[in-house]
């Protein structure tokens, strides 16, 4: 019988508070979230590049960066840095959104750490003997790696690159913790007004579910389309 | 036309070549056989660099593509302090050098315990003689065992590709230079004359193409102009692999073991177009485990094993009248 009366209530739940599950709650998801992994692979491309590079000491620094990103919780990076960044930063303090920033600088490092192995791996899984062939009949190191090795790259990085933003769209969710108004923040907000948890986390997860399956199921619909052509 | 002196190359611990020395003259077709990891397919990369060799110099047309060994210059060794040193203590200067030679004696690459002289002298001879590797590959064509053509480029793409862009990188250094001259010519009374340039990028691309689809015309394969190489056999690979390194126009084409990773009936329609290239007068540097062909096409047969090129002569010599123990063990096996 429970149930069914929960069932009622996220009827009711949703049709009265619609809005701030689709309009200010799903936008804010995807806009932090498209902009952590547009700003990821930007970051996290430039960060693959040194590793791949040559100069020693600026490899280290960023393998160790990345390593100690992949090695601690997302949560704890979260609260460090909207602690820690002000008290580096004391201009920081007279901004209104200063914890949207702080949470946003976290989540677009730990996007480009994880993108910035994506991408390493995807160029070094390029056939050594395309870099051979092109270098042996006189090309330069740069149009090699423009006309050679990362068009093949592209096609090994951009379906890791896709479960990168299901993985940041549920990520983001941690940022909640700090109400900075994104689908997860809304579950507080309408909590305080209905005082009845179950039915708005129903509703937050079946928004959710549906926003990853149909970006799942799109980014499926590319790879096959990518490997038919290849 | 391609002169190796006196390469070493080590992986790590493990010394794969232990000096080689040879030339290679022009119009010449030299295959070079040995057993699998006997250093033959080292020695091929190592001549256009795709290995850098761990000492020993690589000369292509009098130029040197390698940096400078003190060690095959005299008068490099005899400024060292090293040699000033043993000739100071009372060796005599032919000593000293033999000394030095045969027990490296000669400091680190970057310390300055040789002095200021002998980095001026090994600078000078660098500065003279050295030709960047990028321009020398363009005169020096690859074919390698895994065919290697371009996975995201079509056929004819294959074949354009290289022709276009060090065209272009021509053209623009071109332009570059003549922004520089006409700049500067602001402040002579003389001008400095400028660069022509006659290609544009649309002329470039028309020869290129031009030239793609005539040698695909003379392997046979025009109707494969646009497809991509996952589409073709091996055999169509493989030659229009060889076809893709002679759209560059190359002095010399080194081969590395062209025909291993083919099916036994392609193999044929390879050694063919190889033939024909060879009688053409190309210069071409083959490994190859096809000695039939080797015998039939070279005019000199280098065996290499364990690091050292052990005999090397006329086909017909090197495989009737075999001297070295390990060469004539290496032929009854294969042969």
């Amino acid at each position: 019988m429970y149930i069914i009366t929960m069932f009622e209530d996220m009827g009711k739940i949703f049709v009265k508070y619609w809005d701030l599950f689709l309009i200010e709650g799903l936008s804010a998801t995807i806009l932090l979230s498209l902009m952590t992994v547009v700003l990821g692979t930007v970051f996290g491309s430039l960060l693959a590049l040194i590793k791949i590079g040559k100069l020693k000491p600026l490899k280290w620094l960023v393998n160790a960066v990345v390593e100690v990103i992949r090695g601690t919780p997302m949560l704890l990076q979260l609260y460090i840095s909207t602690f820690l960044i002000p008290v580096l930063i004391p201009a920081m303090n007279e901004l209104e959104n200063k914890k949207l920033l702080c949470i946003s600088f976290t989540l677009v490092l730990n996007s480009a750490a994880y993108v910035s192995e994506i991408i390493r791996s995807g160029i070094e899984a390029v056939d050594k003997g395309q870099t051979e062939a092109a270098r042996s009949l006189g090309l330069n190191g740069t149009t090699t790696m423009t006309q050679i090795v990362l068009p093949q790259a592209v096609k090994n990085i951009l379906p890791a690159l896709g479960n990168e933003f299901i993985t940041v769209i549920k990520e983001t969710s941690l940022a909640s913790t700090f109400f900075i108004g994104e689908l997860m923040t809304q579950y507080h907000v309408i909590v305080g007004k209905t005082h009845n948890s179950l039915p708005i986390l129903m509703i937050i997860g079946i928004i959710y579910f549906i926003l990853n399956f149909v970006l799942s199921k799109a980014l499926g619909f590319f790879e096959r389309r990518m490997k038919a052509r290849a | 036309m391609l002169k190796i002196n006196n390469i070493y190359k080590n992986f790590g611990k493990l010394e794969v070549l232990k000096g080689v020395s040879t030339e290679i003259t022009d119009g010449e077709v030299v295959s070079i056989i040995g057993a699998s990891g006997s250093g033959k397919s080292t020695l091929l990369r190592c001549m256009n660099l795709l290995e850098t060799p761990t000492f020993g110099e690589v000369w292509m047309d009098g130029k040197l593509l390698t940096p400078v060994d003190p060690y095959l210059h005299p008068e490099v060794i005899a400024v060292s302090n090293t040699y000033k040193k043993l000739v100071a203590e009372g060796m005599s200067d032919s000593d000293a050098i033999a000394k030095i030679k045969a027990e490296d004696l000669l400091n680190e690459k970057f310390s300055t315990a040789e002095g200021k002289e002998y980095k001026k002298a090994i600078k000078k001879i660098y500065d003279e003689n050295h030709l960047d590797i990028n321009i020398a590959r363009q005169k020096m064509g690859m074919v390698f065992q895994q065919f290697n053509l371009f996975n995201n480029k079509s056929v004819k793409e294959n074949i354009m590709l290289a022709p276009v862009k060090t065209g272009m990188e021509k053209i623009n250094a071109a332009k570059r230079h003549n922004a520089w001259v006409s700049f500067t010519n602001l402040f002579k009374k003389d001008k400095a004359p400028l660069t022509p340039i006659t290609e544009t990028k649309k002329s470039l691309i028309e020869k290129a193409e031009a030239k793609a689809m005539s040698l695909l015309k003379r392997i046979g394969l025009e109707e494969k102009a646009n497809v991509y190489p996952s589409t073709l056999s091996g055999g169509q690979k493989q030659r229009i692999a060889i076809v893709r390194a002679l759209a560059m126009d190359p002095e010399v084409i080194l081969f590395d073991e062209p025909t291993s990773a083919l099916d036994p009936e392609m193999i044929g329609e390879v050694l063919d177009l190889m033939k024909q290239l060879a009688n053409e007068g190309m210069t071409m540097v083959i490994v190859t485990h096809e000695m039939g062909f080797a015998r039939e096409v070279s005019n000199r047969v280098l065996f290499v094993d364990e690091g050292y090129i052990k005999e090397e002569s006329a086909p017909d010599e090197l495989f009737k009248n075999p001297k070295d123990a390990r060469l004539k063990d290496f032929l009854s096996k294969v042969l």
